[in-house]
């Protein structure tokens, strides 16, 4: 890769956060007070320890994060060689997340994206 | 090729964290931290497979690849483990093997 | 890829075809109209059986990351019917109450475990052969524990998926031993480059070795076993220690023999110890137990062993034997696991002492459950006797007497409690036999084949000379 990618791959980068940034800045209707700077702003005051059994809930939507996170692995030595495979590769990743799909709408039949 | 750390270095660090996984694996009592130790085994796996590959047969990407596959499939089977542990949990209310002895010789 | 590779595959491709239709068939049919997933399965395995018998084509894809001959072939065929018998056996159990909402994750991960195999099988390099490994062991641990209300299903679960990560890991710590010594992953490239004087490499073997073990449950790494056996549904335990255990030994043979023959002499001195170990110590617990899927569990160990015998060999003849002993394990053994499986379905009743008297009751189940144990013990009239005499011709061959002397010592120690139940059946008395009832049709459809293939495969030579001919040259 020439350097004249890499600098504007850097500025754009550097030009979406900073977007992302400043827009958010301006849009929310701003109110300041006290509670706001607690560690938990969600009105009632944290109580107890934090070293309690958290909710089985949870665990479902880690372990899906957990599978279809690593799955981004395959991706890697996919985008290396994509281009001198060409047509072939593109299809076989589009397999690939056909499959992954599935298996998405799947949990998504089983209720498990539901947050109960 | 890392200046100045020779392979041996890389395996003995290898070698040291799979004995202790498998160290782990037999001695702990709680479903967790075994999952852990198998976890320590396969990355020291992974660690063999890289360094070999990137010292001995820098030309080649094999030992690579299959560290990629390591890591997926590793997901794959601690996903489908803890979901069997929080089956159990329901079952027994316990994680630790000593409490999970309905079937002995 | 051509139309050419595909056909090469075609085992594997249709499996994960069937595999992504009852999927989406699962995403899209309502929960009252279930019901049709069953016969769906069922019907499109029954097609991916057919195509599986057309004509076999040799060659090999990616590379030589995949290989497929006319012995492979036989090999996937024999698992399929396996897998068959076991679908048809299952088909009431699956239908009921309980298992309703999860009728299609049985036979989605059930297809997907025999497509692991399939891989495993055709493997042409450990990542190959790693993959296909992993994507037979993962699933089956979910369907041990399938049933969830169940204390015991769900400690086989987890007992199942810890021993086999940790021998997967032994056996990856193996491979990578492996590569850091010849530099490649491939068969064909390893094969030149093994030799008994590298050191590391015969660590990279033990260690590989020792996870294959796990899979076949091989004694000194049996102790998973019996505890998996007894906890999964029957179905379950038939499938893992008939078509699990099926798979695992053919990888076993295929890799000592095409990867490993340069070092034979050291394997065969390992695979010598391990055989006595893995006869005399499942029989000897099989002994003592009651409960019927222990039982079977610690019989299976022991035919693991038997089969040891022929892989020691090294000779054509003892391939065939074993793939010859493999088929016959799987009529004999499945039809053993139908009917306990129909029993424990109709009565819940899973110990060797409730079958007292069962004869008087349920005359047909317990002939068929007579001949099953007859074959496994390898009494005359029926396969398993021709099966274990092939074993011990082929290690007898190459001088092993001993451990022949010895397996048939063992085969005598197994005569006595292959006919503990049979005792139970027709000579006990009981207070409180269990029931007369009837079998539903698919069961008994599934023993009628078992039954058939047990004494067909022992009578028609037919079988033996086919396997032995595409044995030819590994």
């Amino acid at each position: 890769m020439n350097s004249e990618g890499l600098i504007l791959f850097f500025l754009l980068g550097l030009t979406l956060v900073g977007f992302a940034i400043v827009f958010s800045y301006f849009i929310p209707r701003k109110s300041e007070n006290l509670q706001k700077y607690e560690t938990y702003e969600c009105g009632i005051p944290t109580y107890g320890l934090s070293w309690i059994q958290f909710n089985v809930g949870y665990y479902l939507f880690a372990i899906m994060f957990l599978i279809f996170d690593v799955e981004a692995v395959f991706l890697f030595p996919w985008a290396v060689v994509m281009k001198e495979l060409k047509m072939v590769a593109f299809i076989e990743i589009l397999i690939f997340f056909v499959i992954l799909g599935l298996g998405l709408m799947y949990a998504w039949k089983k209720q498990a994206l539901k947050w109960e | 090729m890392i200046q100045g750390i020779p392979i041996q270095h890389f395996l003995i660090v290898s070698t040291l964290m799979f004995f202790i996984g498998v160290y782990g694996f037999l001695v702990r009592k709680n479903l967790i931290t075994i999952l852990m130790s198998i976890e320590l085994i396969l990355n020291a796996v992974c660690i063999n497979f890289v360094v070999f590959n990137k010292y001995l047969f820098p030309e080649s990407l094999q030992g690579y690849v299959f560290t990629i596959f390591v890591i997926a499939i590793a997901a794959a089977e601690a996903a489908v483990a803890i979901a069997i542990i929080i089956n159990l949990y329901r079952r027994y209310n316990s994680i630790n093997i000593e409490n999970i002895n309905t079937m002995k010789y | 890829m051509s139309i050419q590779s595909f056909l090469l595959m075609r085992h594997e491709l249709m499996l994960i075809i069937i595999a992504l239709i009852v999927l989406i068939a699962e995403i899209f049919t309502p929960d009252h109209k279930k019901g049709i997933i069953t016969p769906l399965a069922i019907i499109l395995f029954s097609i991916s059986l057919i195509v599986g018998f057309l004509p076999a084509i040799e060659g090999n894809l990616f590379g030589g990351m995949y290989n497929t001959s006319s012995l492979i072939v036989l090999m996937k065929n024999i698992l399929n019917i396996g897998v068959f018998i076991i679908l048809l056996q299952s088909n009431k159990w699956i239908n009921l109450l309980d298992n309703r909402i999860k009728i299609s994750e049985f036979y989605i991960l059930l297809f997907i475990t025999l497509t692991g195999m399939f891989y495993m099988i055709s493997s042409g390099d450990f990542l190959m052969f790693y993959i296909g490994l992993e994507t037979a062991t993962i699933p089956i641990a979910a369907l041990v524990a399938f049933d969830r209300y169940n204390n015991k299903s769900a400690e086989g679960g987890i007992k199942l998926i810890l021993s086999s990560a940790l021998s997967s890991g032994i056996l990856l710590f193996g491979i990578s031993l492996i590569f850091g010594t010849t530099g490649s992953i491939y068969f064909k490239d390893v094969v030149g480059m093994v030799s008994a004087n590298d050191s590391m490499m015969i660590l990279g073997f033990i260690f590989f070795i020792s996870g294959i073990s796990f899979k076949i449950s091989l004694v000194p790494f049996h102790l998973w076993a019996a505890d998996v056996y007894e906890g999964a549904p029957v179905s379950i335990t038939s499938y893992l220690s008939v078509i699990s255990k099926g798979a695992a030994v053919f990888i076993f043979m295929i890799v000592l023999y095409s990867v490993f023959n340069s070092i034979s002499d050291i394997w065969k001195n390992l695979i010598y110890v391990i055989a006595i170990a893995t006869i005399t110590i499942g029989n000897l617990f099989a002994l003592r137990q009651d409960n019927f899927k222990r039982y079977l569990a610690f019989s299976s160990i022991a035919q693991a062993g038997f089969i040891l015998l022929g892989l020691i060999s090294g000779t054509e003849l003892g391939m065939a034997s074993v793939v010859y002993y493999v088929l016959v394990y799987v009529f004999s053994n499945l039809a053993a696991f139908g009917v306990v499986s129909i029993i424990s379905f109709q009565t819940g009743k899973e110990n060797i002492s409730d079958y007292n008297g069962l004869y008087k009751t349920n005359p047909k189940l317990s002939l068929a459950l007579t001949l099953s144990l007859f074959s496994l013990a390898g009494i005359p009239p029926v396969a398993g006797f021709f099966g274990k005499f092939f074993l011990f011709t082929a290690a007898a061959e190459k001088g092993y007497y001993i451990l022949v002397l010895i397996a048939l010592l063992n085969t005598i120690i197994s005569l006595y409690y292959y006919l503990m139940p049979i005792k139970a059946m027709f000579i006990n008395k009981s207070d409180n036999p269990i029931q007369t009832f009837k079998t539903d049709i698919t069961s008994k459809i599934a023993l009628a084949i078992c039954l058939v293939g047990m004494v067909l495969v022992g009578f028609s030579s037919t079988f033996f000379e086919t396997i032995l001919k595409y044995c030819f040259g590994i």
